[in-house]
């Protein structure tokens, strides 16, 4: 659920130690000395957006499929349906929507008030155009194309009813369809050459790209004839701003600076260092919206020695003082977690009770494991072999502070004879460590909706590496009762039946040793205090300025 | 004149190595590091290449062939200058790396004389004689010339845009934007060349030229500034080719901080992506940069010191 924290964090302080007239004083106070009480939405104004993540090489989402990607586009496209925070799909450009019987038809009827900025009509032909494009291989569509893996067939019955054919039945169609990978573009735009529509997608959302001058910025204006918000939106009709300038500042430093001194109104990938300070300034807030999808975990590679031996990956686990790291490195920022899911996915399990640190347990488990000579180091040895786990770190996807957990975990197991080799690497030496098999244990995130991600991650087919090398099951999880019960909540039309089973196999999971949960994918933006209406969509948390204006 | 036409020709057979060298290099460097060229292209975090995206990469750009005959096919297209095609930005380089060079090459130029300014304002102040001068000059150029990029830019950035307020901490197009960004690159480089020039106007001081200038009646700033000046400074000349190179290296790392748009920036994202058509695009455009720099030194140490020419 994204949670919007006042900048003002002494009203929370107060509130938990139960100063309860205090805590009213000081929002008394705060309220009158530098927040002006919000009035009604401003229209107009410029917003500066500066984005930590990488500038995207095409605007268009059916491209490759990455974060930035989503994040930008998700102000100018729209997807069929969206999710709220209670984990429920909600109607957007499709009004309402029913499934056979049999799981394998979709019939979705969509609003007949909607056309795309160049004029073109949403209707059920641009649905087929749309996902025509993604399932081109021409396209090179990586996550759209993924999900879509059942979708064998559309069919438009009639402007506004356009049907999809699957080739199995699958529980997470409408989680896949809510993603901004998968958003409409307007099929006559999707005509032009690929060069042309990376550089100017035309979708029905609430701004228009307007041009983008590559390594500076991105101008998106207003859609004065937007009418589509989702069902969740705060208000109707086109949005509060003229303008956005969307930036590419890759300094998390510089990032914060431009923001404190009022160059930029709203940042993103913000820093355990910068919250804490924004959290101490009048002038700046803090949202916090964790990403979908899998928690932040290390995975255990149990398909090798040494995870291949449970005892031993319980040892590694509970040697592992995972919380005094967070907490001091993240410096209160980010939550613990003990699953396998993300916290905004309402299908998660949580099971603390497996993740106690405790070495004297660990100690014991090794000894049990065989692993009972101890070498002049301090390391566990077994027939000759000291206890090593090669732990490749992947610099592009694990920020400084995570960095610094996986030191402090190092430096715990130590203390029950593991020996942990973190090797820093960039993005494609890290892929060619996991193709090669080169790793006990690894951490990557993955962002989707809903807990199909657990299919991707946990089930042995997963293991099966694709042309490229790449798979996703790092942990190499390779259960049949597992692959079961995640085959049959895939493809169950029964949605309570889907959680049980999606709760069982996360219990299996957890269970099995196979993952050490540390937090959820952290998705920290900070605002200057004076933009107002600022959040997050619910399904991939990529932040929505539909409903943002400017208080000044 | 015969002599002038081989020196012409030495110099430019020798830009064409350096260029074949710096391309080579970089082509091998790349190729060095594991991992599949076409996942790094196509495969972002959180990113799952199909089989057929990575199939329609690996047909397009050739990652499918021999080393050898990529490595002969990217020489062959730069002999007949074209840079090729980006995998990431999927625009031609030619066009990307000349748009984002005026930005660079001005910040550098702009560097490179504050520079000069900075050091040349700390040489003469700290010759003038006295301990103290001396003292304060050096550890000033010291201090200077060890200062790392990174933590001046940030320091700067938090003085002038936080603490004060006066400076953007981003590029913002304008001329407010480039004062942090060069002095970052500027004074290191001028504690670095405030050394050298301190270090040769103290010889050029003790120098019997500087004796029979003044024994001819040359005032004190006359003997310092036509004569012993102009002979201190061709160290500084000669290096300033070396410098501007090492400003064109800052530029990554500047530009990152600011957040503005050149070269430096350019080339990180494309090494990030082993976008291998770019790299060797902007350190092409570098080397030919650094030559041309090079020969501007050459030229310039020859009209201030006499001596060059008889040679």
């Amino acid at each position: 659920m994204p949670l919007r924290h006042p900048a003002r964090t002494r009203r929370l302080l107060a509130a938990t130690v139960g100063v309860v007239t205090f805590g009213l004083l000081m929002s008394a106070c705060t309220a009158t000395d530098s927040q002006e009480p919000v009035g009604d939405p401003n229209s107009g104004g410029t917003l500066t957006y500066a984005s930590g993540d990488a500038e995207p090489s095409c605007l268009d989402p059916h491209v490759g499929g990455n974060f930035p990607q989503a994040l930008v586009s998700a102000q100018y496209l729209e997807s069929l349906v969206s999710r709220n925070t209670d984990g429920q799909i909600i109607p957007w450009l499709a009004d309402s929507w029913t499934v056979s019987d049999d799981g394998l038809t979709w019939q979705f009827t969509l609003r007949d008030d909607v056309t795309f900025t160049d004029g073109t009509a949403f209707d059920a032909a641009a649905v087929q155009a749309n996902i025509a494009h993604v399932q081109n291989p021409t396209t090179l569509s990586s996550t759209g194309y993924l999900a879509l893996g059942k979708v064998t067939g559309t069919e438009a019955l009639s402007p506004t009813v356009v049907r999809f054919t699957l080739s199995e039945p699958d529980s997470a169609l409408l989680e896949s369809l809510s993603q901004p990978w998968l958003a409409m573009e307007s099929p006559a735009a999707l005509e032009r050459s690929q060069d042309e529509n990376c550089a100017s997608p035309v979708g029905t959302g609430p701004f228009i790209v307007q041009s983008w001058v590559k390594q500076n910025a991105i101008i998106l204006v207003r859609n004065d004839d937007y009418v589509s918000p989702p069902a969740d939106a705060g208000h109707s009709g086109p949005a509060y701003l003229d303008q956005v300038i969307w930036r590419f500042i890759p300094d998390s430093a510089s990032r914060y600076a431009a923001l404190q001194s009022g160059e930029v109104d709203v940042i993103d990938n913000a820093q355990p260092d910068t919250i804490v300070q924004a959290t101490q300034s009048d002038s700046l807030e803090h949202l916090n919206s964790p990403r979908p999808g899998a928690s932040n975990r290390i995975e255990l590679n149990s398909g090798q020695a040494p995870f291949n031996d449970v005892r031993v990956r319980e040892a590694f686990i509970r040697s592992a003082n995972v919380d005094d790291a967070v907490s001091s490195l993240f410096q209160g920022t980010a939550i613990r977690s003990y699953s396998a899911l993300s916290s905004v996915e309402t299908t998660a399990i949580s099971n603390a009770n497996l993740f106690d640190y405790d070495p004297a347990a660990a100690r014991k488990l090794l000894d049990a494991a065989g692993w009972t000579e101890t070498d002049a180091d301090g390391y566990r040895v077994k027939d000759g072999v000291r206890l090593s786990v090669r732990f490749p770190v992947s610099t592009n996807q694990s920020i400084p502070a995570e960095q610094s957990v996986f030191e402090q975990i190092q430096a715990t197991a130590k203390e029950t004879g593991f020996e942990v080799k973190l090797s820093p690497m960039d993005l494609s030496s890290w892929y060619a460590a996991l193709a090669s098999n080169d790793y006990d244990a690894v951490s990557a995130p993955y962002t989707k909706v809903g807990p199909d991600v657990l299919r991707i991650l946990y089930h042995s087919d997963s293991i099966v590496p694709a042309p490229s090398g790449y798979f996703a099951n790092h942990a190499q999880v390779n259960d049949p009762e597992i692959d079961e019960l995640l085959t049959t909540a895939a493809s169950t039309t029964d949605a309570a039946l889907r959680t049980s089973l999606y709760a069982d196999a996360q219990e299996h999971i957890l269970e099995g040793f196979y993952i050490l949960p540390l937090y959820d994918q952290q998705n920290h933006f900070l605002l200057r205090s004076d933009v107002v209406g600022l959040r997050t969509l619910p399904t991939v948390a990529v932040p929505t300025l539909y409903d943002a204006w400017l208080n000044r | 004149m015969r002599r002038t036409l081989g020196r012409i020709t030495a110099r430019l057979g020798g830009a064409v190595f350096v260029l074949w060298a710096v391309a080579s290099v970089t082509f091998g460097a790349l190729r060095l590091i594991p991992g599949d060229p076409a996942q790094a292209v196509l495969g972002g975090p959180g990113s799952q290449a199909s089989p057929e995206a990575l199939a329609a990469v690996n047909a397009e750009y050739g990652f499918g062939r021999p080393v050898l005959v990529q490595y002969f096919a990217q020489l062959g297209r730069l002999a007949t200058g074209d840079l090729g095609r980006s995998y990431a930005l999927n625009v031609d380089v030619g066009p990307l790396v000349l748009s984002q060079l005026g930005g660079t090459l001005l910040l550098a130029v702009l560097s490179l004389a504050l520079a000069w300014l900075l050091a040349l304002a700390l040489a003469t102040w700290s010759t003038r004689g006295g301990k103290i001068a001396s003292r304060v000059g050096s550890s000033l150029e010291i201090v200077a010339a060890a200062l790392p990029h990174f933590w001046f830019a940030t320091s700067l950035i938090v003085v002038f845009s936080i603490w004060l307020g006066v400076l953007p901490p981003i590029s913002t197009g304008g001329i407010a934007g480039l004062v942090l960004p060069v002095l970052t690159l500027a004074v290191p480089l001028a504690g670095f060349l405030g050394q050298i020039m301190r270090e040769s106007l103290l010889i050029a001081l003790e120098s019997p030229f500087v004796l029979s200038a003044r024994a001819r009646g040359e005032t004190e700033r006359g003997v310092r500034w036509i004569h012993a000046l102009r002979h201190a400074s061709v160290p500084a000349i000669s290096l300033s080719g070396w410098a501007f190179g090492s400003l064109i290296s800052g530029a990554v790392v500047v530009e990152t901080i600011f957040a503005r748009p050149g070269l430096g920036r350019t080339l990180l994202t494309a090494v990030t992506l082993r976008d291998v058509p770019v790299v060797i695009g902007v350190v092409m455009i570098v080397a030919v940069a650094y030559i041309l720099m090079t020969l501007l030194t050459d030229i310039a140490s020859h009209l201030v010191d006499p001596r060059l020419r008889l040679t």
